[in-house]
Formats: C-alpha cells, structure tokens, sequence
C-alpha cells in the first residue's frame, strides 16, 4: 500500500559532515517500507521546484512511527529540504517501488555501497543481520559521510576513502577485490555511483555471484505512471524499465550496468 | 447563508454525450490504464479516467532521459510508450469495467488508417465510453502533430475516425500552431463531438556542463504551472467560437486553477502534472470545485461555464 502523507511531522533533521540525517513521523510507511523503497518528498511549498524528490528509506522504525532518510543537498529542491526543522512539516508520499529481496538466511551477504548509496544498504544490513553474515563495504571521497555510516550500522565493514582519511585509500571495490580472494559470498546488494555499480558487477559475473543493485533516476510521479525514469534493458533487449516501479532494485542481469 | 442547510451542488457535466458526475478527468498519459493511483483514492471519485494514448502497434518510447524538471515546469519526450491496442484491450481495459467512472481511451498513429484500425479495434470494447483523439504529441515524428498542425489535415483525419465509429469522439489539439481557433473549427465541422485544450507546449532545456541538450530527444513538451496561462487563453479563444464542449487542461493543480479554466470556456477540467506532484489531485481539486459552489451559492457547476465572457 502507498500512503500520501501531506503534513508528516518533522522529528529531527541532524547536519552530519557531507549530508543530512531528516526524521519524521509517518507511521504507516515505518510500518510498511522495505528495505530498497524509496519515499518521495515535496521539497516546494509552491510549485518551484515542481516535482518531488526520491529518497531512499535508510532507517524505519515501526514501534516509534518512525522514518529516516540520509541525503546530500545536490540541487534546489534537497537544499530546500536541508531548511526543515523539528515541527515542521513535510510532505511524504510512499513507500514507493521495488525493494531488495530479503528472502535469503543463513549465507555470507556482501553490502557495497558508496555516498549516500549506503543509506539503503544500511536499512537492508538490519533487516538482514540476524539471519546471514554481513560485510559491509562502504566507499567515499572523504571520511564525512562515513562516519555517520559507522554511527548507523553497527555490521562488520570494511572502508574507503578517496583522500584516504577513513580507511583504506583508493575504492571501495579495490577492497571489494581482495575480499573475494580469500572468500566467495552468496550474494551482493549494491547501491552508489554509476561507475561503481558497473565495477561491482564485473566481479559479480566473474564469479558468478547474483547481484542487486538499487539505481538513482529523475523521477515525476514515482509510481510508473510517467514513463519519465526508464533504464536500458541492457543486451539489446527492446523496451525500457521504470526505475521507480519495476525498480529502484534490479537484479544486475535485468539492466545495463 | 448558512451552508450547513445548502443543498450539494450538482458538480455533474456531459461531454460528448458522455456523463460525468465532476468534471474532473485524469489528463491522457499521467494514469496509467487506472491502475497506479488506487491506493489514494477510488476511480469513482473522478469525473472520467483517460488512459495513456494507444497506438496499433506496441512502441518501447524514447530513449532516456525523458524528463527535466524546469521553473513551476515539466519537459517530457516519453514517445508514446504504450503495449499496443491489442494488448490494452485484452489485459488493461477489463480491469476497468465497473470503476464507477467513464473510460477514455486516447489513441495516436502514424497514418489515418492507424487511427481508424484503433478506433474500430475499440469501438468493440464495452468499457470503453468515448475516444480522445491525439493529433498532438510534439515528441514522435509520427505521432498525429503532422495532422494536428494544420487545419485540412485534422479535419480529414477526424472525418475518416468518424466515419470508423459511433464512439464519442474528442479531439486533443496542440498548442504549438499559429491559429488554434482554425484548426478547432475544421475539426468540430468534420464531426469532433468535444475538444481537449492542450497538449505541452513545444520547448527544450540545455545542460551547460555537457553543452548538449538535456532530453535524448532534443525537445519534450512542457505541461505543468508554468504553461498554465497559455493553456487558459486557447480554451478562452476557443470556446467562444465552438459549439462543442471544451475540456481545459494545462498546469491545473488546485481547484482555483480549474475554476479558472471553467470560467474561460471549459466545460470540464483534466490533471496532469498536477497528478504526479500530489497523487490526491484530481479528487482535492474536485473537492475544491464543490466548496466553492456551497460557498458562493452557485447550484449547477455547469452554471460557470465560460461565465468569465459570457457576463
């Protein structure tokens, strides 16, 4: 079920280095959301910017109505939402899309993320942790957005910085690389910068581990009626996804990485 | 007057025959065949659903991206992604019968001839209560506007679908023409039953880091506020000159801005954009439309029609 909440209660909104951490109260979507859904926020009280801005779910909290997103001001319309304080109101609608599956117990799961792509891996460790062993790999240009990683998933993780002030120096798939070395997991769950994801899945289909991805799009209406957001099918195949309703999660075989 | 004893105002209209209990519609391509918006509100709440325009043959769209967002605006060069007219008929109509609210279909093609196989494809199809016919989009080569630009090429068109079906036929005219009034007129007189005023307005967006434009396609159509006032003068100079309905759309997103359009001429209102930016927006706005009728003690929405000229 989707929910449109016009005037969802602001709970927090924290600046951490890089980003910024927003919590407000919509308990039907906390109750609701898997991990890899997105909500979609009005950022304008008018009508500039237009369109709503989709944000991954990074943390749903069902017992406190709770929903967390964890997002960097790019444009107008996030840099508008940096503004909401406690008691204000925002406008939500969702939880929309496809989520991870979940539905895997008792295997070795590797989380790569990078940027703020962590937020929903950081949902999915939770949901995952009790059940599987978890690796986190966790990639950025600097230790800022890292850190408030480390503050929201306590799971074992291995990081990477660009300018090597958190971890090692280079890219999270360089760690990525020699972990498979020595080990061979049961599956990847992705989410972060286009060059990344498409690294990811190479040393996914070189050992043949299924992988998942969640992808980022511009979106208009978040629920498939638009068509705006389509995705390359990938190997010539005809036709066009829609990242917000057939996605943001894909299997890697389902698109073009 | 003490509203809590004022009878409900009678919001229903007939377009081209078909009846509506609000006037109220989804605007063709920003619904779905029905299907999306379920969860915020029930189709029974809508004047009539118009679903995404139907060609004969199943198209994949264009390619990515598709959309930018520009001030109070939307570009979009979708490219009539659609399945197909034979698989519409088979797996997204049925779902749609007994909704509670008139179905729509809006259908595009290449030729004439696409056209009239569409529109006898559904002129068969039970559930459907009226065609909308898309002489208009700006973002296929072969996607109607080469009939819609020009006033004999529209008017043959619209008479060959009219001599296809009995269907109550609507025709969406572009804005993207010298004399909108012309091109109206020819089609009312080769057997148009109403009017959709109007599609997005032709326009572009350039990215200034890669020097290129922004959408795949070059140019989009621009719908959302930011085209309202357009949208509003061509139902304003159209409707005084028609004697068949108009619906009016174009940046409708509250009930005011529908009203606006109905003063102008519009005999009902369609959502677009509005739709995408809040998912309860055709049912708010129709709500919009009722309080203003308890509050200024106007009976019959119908009453306002065009009432911004005719007064």
């Amino acid at each position: 079920m989707k929910y449109h909440i016009p005037r969802a209660p602001v709970r927090a909104q924290i600046k951490t280095r890089e980003a910024y951490l927003l919590t407000f109260e919509a308990p039907e979507i906390a109750q609701e959301a898997k991990p890899g859904q997105f909500v979609h926020i009005k950022t304008a009280k008018g009508s500039d910017p237009l369109l709503r801005r989709p944000l991954s779910i990074c943390r749903a909290l069902p017992a406190e109505g709770l929903v967390v997103v964890w997002y960097q001001a790019v444009g107008r319309g996030t840099a508008l939402m940096t503004e909401l304080m406690a008691w204000d109101e925002v406008d939500v609608v969702g939880p929309l899309g496809r989520g991870f599956d979940t539905e895997i117990a008792g295997e070795k799961v590797y989380l790569i993320g990078g940027g703020v792509g962590l937020a929903p891996l950081i949902f999915l460790g939770q949901k995952l942790a009790g059940a599987n062993e978890i690796t986190l790999f966790g990639g950025a240009k600097n230790a800022g957005l890292l850190e408030t990683a480390q503050d929201l998933s306590a799971l074992p993780a291995f990081w990477a910085t660009e300018d090597g002030s958190l971890g090692h120096r280079g890219l999270v798939t360089e760690l990525l690389k020699q972990s498979l070395e020595k080990e061979k997991p049961a599956r990847f769950y992705s989410c972060g910068p286009h060059g990344m994801l498409a690294e990811v899945a190479r040393l996914a289909r070189a050992q043949n581990i299924p992988l998942q991805v969640s992808l980022e799009s511009a979106m208009a209406c978040g629920v498939g009626a638009c068509l705006g957001c389509s995705c390359d099918k990938g190997s010539g195949r005809e036709g066009y996804l829609k990242v917000c309703k057939d996605g943001p999660v894909f299997w890697d075989t389902e698109v073009n990485l | 007057m003490n509203t809590s004893f004022a009878k409900e105002p009678d919001l229903g209209v007939e377009i081209a025959g078909i009846k509506m209990k609000n006037p109220v519609m989804t605007a063709s391509g920003t619904f779905g065949f029905g299907e999306l918006y379920t969860d915020f509100f029930p189709l029974d709440q809508l004047g009539a659903v118009v679903v995404k325009g139907v060609t004969r043959e199943a198209r994949a769209g264009n390619p990515p991206p598709r959309l930018v967002e520009t001030p109070s605006g939307l570009l979009n060069a979708i490219g009539l992604e659609n399945p197909g007219v034979d698989k519409v008929i088979a797996e997204y109509l049925p779902p749609l019968a007994g909704c509670g609210a008139p179905v729509i279909v809006n259908i595009a093609g290449n030729t004439a001839e696409d056209y009239c196989y569409v529109a006898e494809k559904l002129s068969e199809c039970p559930v459907v209560s009226g065609l909308e016919i898309n002489i208009s989009c700006p973002n296929v080569k072969a996607g109607g506007l080469a009939f819609g630009s020009r006033a004999d090429l529209a008017s043959d068109v619209v008479r060959q679908i009219r001599a296809a079906t009995a269907l109550p036929l609507i025709v969406k005219l572009s804005p993207n023409v010298t004399d909108i009034v012309e091109i109206a007129l020819a089609v009312e007189e080769a057997g148009a039953d109403a009017l959709t005023l109007v599609n997005t307005l032709l326009g572009m967006a350039i990215d200034i880091k890669k020097r290129k434009p922004r959408l795949a396609n070059i140019t989009g159509g621009l719908s959302g506020p930011a085209m309202k006032p357009v949208a509003l003068r061509m139902v304003w100079q159209v409707s005084q000159q028609v004697k068949i309905p108009v619906i009016g759309l174009g940046g409708i997103v509250t009930a005011a801005d529908a009203l606006e359009f109905i003063m102008a001429g519009a005999s009902a209102v369609a959502i677009g954009t509005g739709q995408f930016i809040n998912p309860c927006c055709c049912v708010e706005v129709a709500e919009g439309l009722n309080a203003y009728c308890l509050t200024h003690g106007i009976k019959r929405i119908s009453d306002l029609i065009g009432v911004a000229w005719k007064e």
